[in-house]
């Protein structure tokens, strides 16, 4: 179940972050829905680590590959002499072969993205056109289940469930919402996950 | 993988001092290789379609006053800069030490036509086709095509020429004999300036006239090694 | 105690209506200059296709000057793609704030200017029907095509940089798309739901995002230097006197530059007043933007000289030549370059006030861009009208097809960038917000400063 509260400006939308966090949701569990970025930290913080760029790396040696092969490769199977150059040339095969190599390097980049953002997703998830006016969204995700951790020392402040988690669905929803609108939420909608 | 050879290496000597600038080379040429005839028009527009041209230059002042005449024509370069600009292997090198045009894969960027320094490549900028006036068209040679428009073309040193000889010899189980085979500029010429042979033969009397102490080749300071060898006396004449 | 001051002049959703203006339902204005457009477009058509079902000779191409102002417009066409690129790229990169209202418009004509300048290849050819000769595709005959010729090398940098910089500015407009997704109905409702992807703007999406930004912009920038380098090897690699120069890469990628920028800066003042941006591209972006457009004239003057001084200095006789005959026929043009391309530019940039006046930034980028019209067309002509063989000197003038295929390039492009800007957000909306957002008034001392949100 997805929960989601429109605030009107970074002032509330943070204090209501701060709550939940001390009511026992995880900072995992938060995030923010905004039409332009901000600082991380400010609302929520995200791992600012990717994988995709060992995608694009991957993508960009075999556009190395495959510059080389059409290069030098269809050279070697329709050798045809012209001038004094060789038939597999240095500099026209380093040539398309960088070529190739940028090409598939770029594709990679933006396939990598997206599947690291896992988009596309046009599934009904939850948005609100007042995010687009500039108001912030905070997502809350609740999830049920799950053992409790303490949070003390050598527990990381992302590990540490809070008995938030062993609550039901609906309970968890009722604090979240109550706790939202007292933060100053504009709209708070619900979509159940698929 | 392994380099083709060839017994031949086709190339030509140009006797400057016996060429008197008749042109029946240029005639002769036109007529055994489906050359279009153009219109005054395409003339004075600079688009011609000579394959070998002869250049005039008028040398000194009245009353001391020459004329010079260089028969221009495809050189064969060994480095052709008109080859590897090509970019659908239209223009190639054979290993006959020839440099090919291969008509139906031109697409016609002209690349070609801007590196040759002899500027000797000429472009079909006219649809020549169906430019040969009746009954001039049963004088087209079944051996060779006539070009459509948008394709490059150039000297072959009469390859259609070479190539009967080739099947002749072949039949005939040994090699083409020297002054066997002679390109149409050379049969033509009255006063013997144009020398055809088999270079890679010394014995040839192509090969034995380039090596007179009277050759030069033209533009050689670009290395393109041309394969047609020019003789000219020493001395001031020296073009 | 002096409180921060984060409030914002106006609101989110005032600037969106004002950035997205240009989305509107067209005006009828807007209907008669598509229509223009397309008329152009359509005598280009006809004025080609007249060439191509008769035969060459409608050009005015002749032995020996076999490239003429196709080949002209091909360089042209493709230098004004480094605008987008490196205006988009570096300033990414180099975190100029500036860039903000910018980036699209930069973005947008890289686009549309390789996918014009793309054409002309076909264009040009005697045989255009057998342009599929130059792809690279497996066949019964076992053909490829030949990879040691530099045209072979432009067909991959050129689909290299069309694809490139169309998902560049894909990925810039991404969130933008969302924006404009969730203020629209019915077909376009559909189609930046289907562009969007999905996007959400959550706190991930963003870091992802902005990290492909960085990297994509930082890739840009190689492909863009390699496509003109390209180009210019087109010319360098030959024996053509006058072309046979080392200098040629660079001085073309420079060359590309400076009318990309120029190019970015009259679209930018076209922009800014058909869809009332004027809040949006102030005179501080021109100023700036004025900086760098003089930054790369004197880079570009600095080129020039070297190319001629060097060829004057060795006086080689075909070469000196070359530069002889260009400078006694087309002095007129000669002149009109250098003043367009150097002289002018140098002069006018250097003042803050003119920067900052947008009829003077108007007058001087079309000139720039007239100057390196002319600039390909002296590098092109002169070179190939006195080449090694005196007998066979020549000359060009470009015929009525050429000129009707040209005027049409200029159209076609106008037109598509007339469309896009009615389809797709012209100003990087998302991009302003962020800046917006990030922006405060700090009190220090005394006074309040401007700050701004950074990293470390």
């Amino acid at each position: 179940m997805e929960l989601l509260g429109i605030f009107k400006d970074v002032g509330s939308a943070a204090s209501a972050v701060e709550r939940l966090l001390g009511e026992g949701f995880v900072e995992a569990q938060i995030t923010s829905l905004t039409s332009f970025p901000y600082h991380d930290g400010v609302l929520v913080r995200t791992n600012q680590r990717t994988w995709f760029r060992w995608f694009t790396l991957g993508s960009g040696i075999i556009g190395a590959g495959v510059g080389f092969l059409l290069a030098a490769g269809t050279a070697w199977l329709y050798p045809v002499q012209t001038g004094d150059k060789p038939i597999i040339a240095l500099y026209p095969t380093g040539i398309v072969t960088y070529e190739l190599t940028m090409l598939f390097f770029m594709i990679g980049t933006i396939v990598g993205m997206f599947l690291e953002m896992k988009l596309p997703n046009f599934a009904q998830r939850p948005n609100d056109a007042l995010i687009t006016e500039g108001c912030i969204g905070i997502s809350l995700s609740i999830r049920t289940g799950g053992e409790q951790v303490a949070c003390g020392p050598g527990v990381l402040p992302t590990e540490c469930i809070g008995g938030i988690a062993l609550l039901p669905a609906s309970e968890q929803k009722e604090r979240a919402e109550e706790i939202m609108n007292d933060a100053g939420a504009v709209r708070i909608t619900t979509e159940a996950q698929p | 993988m392994e380099k083709i050879t060839s017994p031949y290496k086709w190339g030509m000597v140009i006797d400057l001092d016996r060429c008197t600038g008749c042109a029946a080379c240029v005639v002769a040429c036109q007529a055994e290789n489906n050359v279009a005839i153009c219109a005054k028009k395409e003339i004075k527009e600079g688009r011609n379609m000579h394959w070998l041209r002869i250049e005039r230059f008028w040398v000194g002042e009245y009353p001391d006053v020459r004329v010079r005449f260089l028969p221009v024509l495809c050189q064969h370069c060994h480095d052709a800069p008109c080859e590897p600009v090509c970019p659908v292997y239209a223009s190639y090198h054979n290993p006959d030490g020839l440099n090919g045009q291969v008509y139906n894969r031109c697409v016609g960027t002209r690349y070609c036509g801007n590196n040759c320094p002899y500027a000797v490549r000429v472009f079909n900028f006219y649809d020549h086709e169906h430019a040969w006036p009746k009954p001039l068209d049963n004088q087209l040679s079944p051996d060779i095509t006539v070009r459509s428009r948008g394709v490059m073309e150039k000297c072959t040193f009469c390859i259609q020429r070479i190539r009967r000889a080739k099947e002749e010899a072949k039949g005939e189980g040994r090699l083409i004999r020297d002054n066997e085979v002679q390109p149409a500029c050379a049969q033509t010429c009255p006063s013997e300036a144009l020398v055809f042979g088999n270079m890679a033969d010394p014995s040839s009397r192509a090969a034995r006239l380039a090596r007179s102490p009277r050759r030069f080749r033209l533009l050689e300071h670009l290395g393109t090694h041309p394969s047609v060898y020019y003789l000219k006396g020493g001395g001031r004449e020296h073009v | 105690m002096f409180e921060p001051d984060f409030t914002a002049t106006k609101s989110t959703g005032q600037m969106n209506d004002e950035m997205l203006s240009s989305l509107h339902t067209p005006t009828w204005r807007w209907y008669g200059l598509a229509l223009f457009l397309a008329a152009v477009v359509a005598w280009g058509l006809s004025a080609f296709s007249y060439q191509v079902c008769t035969d060459m000779s409608c050009t005015g191409l002749d032995r020996p000057v076999m490239w003429g102002i196709y080949i002209i417009n091909f360089v042209f066409w493709i230098g004004l793609s480094h605008s987008g690129t490196m205006v988009s790229a570096i300033l990414r990169l180099s975190q100029a704030n500036w860039r903000r209202p910018i980036l699209r418009a930069a973005e947008a004509m890289t686009v549309f200017t390789v996918a014009v300048g793309g054409l002309f290849p076909i264009i040009h050819l005697g045989r255009n029907w057998v342009f599929f000769y130059l792809i690279p595709y497996p066949n019964q005959r076992g053909l490829w095509p030949n990879f040691r010729s530099p045209l072979l090398w432009d067909a991959m940098a050129i689909t290299t940089y069309i694809i490139g910089s169309s998902l560049f500015l894909y990925l810039g407009m991404l969130p933008d798309l969302a924006v404009a997704r969730d203020r629209s109905r019915d077909w376009r409702l559909k189609l930046y739901t289907v562009l969007a992807m999905g996007w959400r703007g959550t706190a991930r999406e963003w870091v992802v995002y902005h990290q492909a930004s960085t990297l994509m912009a930082a890739l840009i920038i190689p492909v863009a230097v390699s496509v003109h380098s390209i180009v210019a090897w087109d010319f360098a690699v030959t024996v053509v006197p006058g072309w046979h120069s080392t200098i040629f890469p660079p001085y073309f990628v420079i060359g590309a530059i400076h009318s990309g920028v120029a190019a970015v800066i009259t679209l930018m003042i076209i922009i800014r007043k058909a869809f009332h941006l004027e809040k949006y591209l102030t005179p501080l972006h021109f100023d700036n933007m004025g900086k760098l457009q003089l930054v790369i004239a004197l880079l570009w003057s600095y080129a020039y000289f070297v190319d001629v001084q060097t060829t004057w200095y060795a006086h080689e006789p075909i070469e000196w030549e070359v530069f002889g005959f260009m400078a006694n026929r087309y002095t007129i043009i000669l002149l009109l370059m250098l003043l367009g391309n150097s002289i002018l530019p140098i002069i006018v940039l250097c003042f803050k006030r003119l920067r900052r006046s947008i009829p003077v930034m108007l007058a001087v980028t079309l000139l720039i861009n007239m100057g390196m019209f002319i600039e390909r067309f002296l590098i092109i002509v002169p070179s190939l009208s006195h080449k090694n063989m005196p007998f066979v000197w020549g000359t060009y003038s470009p015929s009525w097809v050429e000129l009707s295929v040209t005027a049409a390039a200029f159209a076609g492009f106008a037109l598509m960038y007339t469309i896009f800007a009615k389809i797709f957000p012209m100003v990087a909306v998302s991009d302003v917000h962020e800046y917006e957002s990030q922006k405060a008034l700090l009190p220090l001392g005394r006074t309040r400063v401007p700050s701004l949100v950074g990293k470390e």
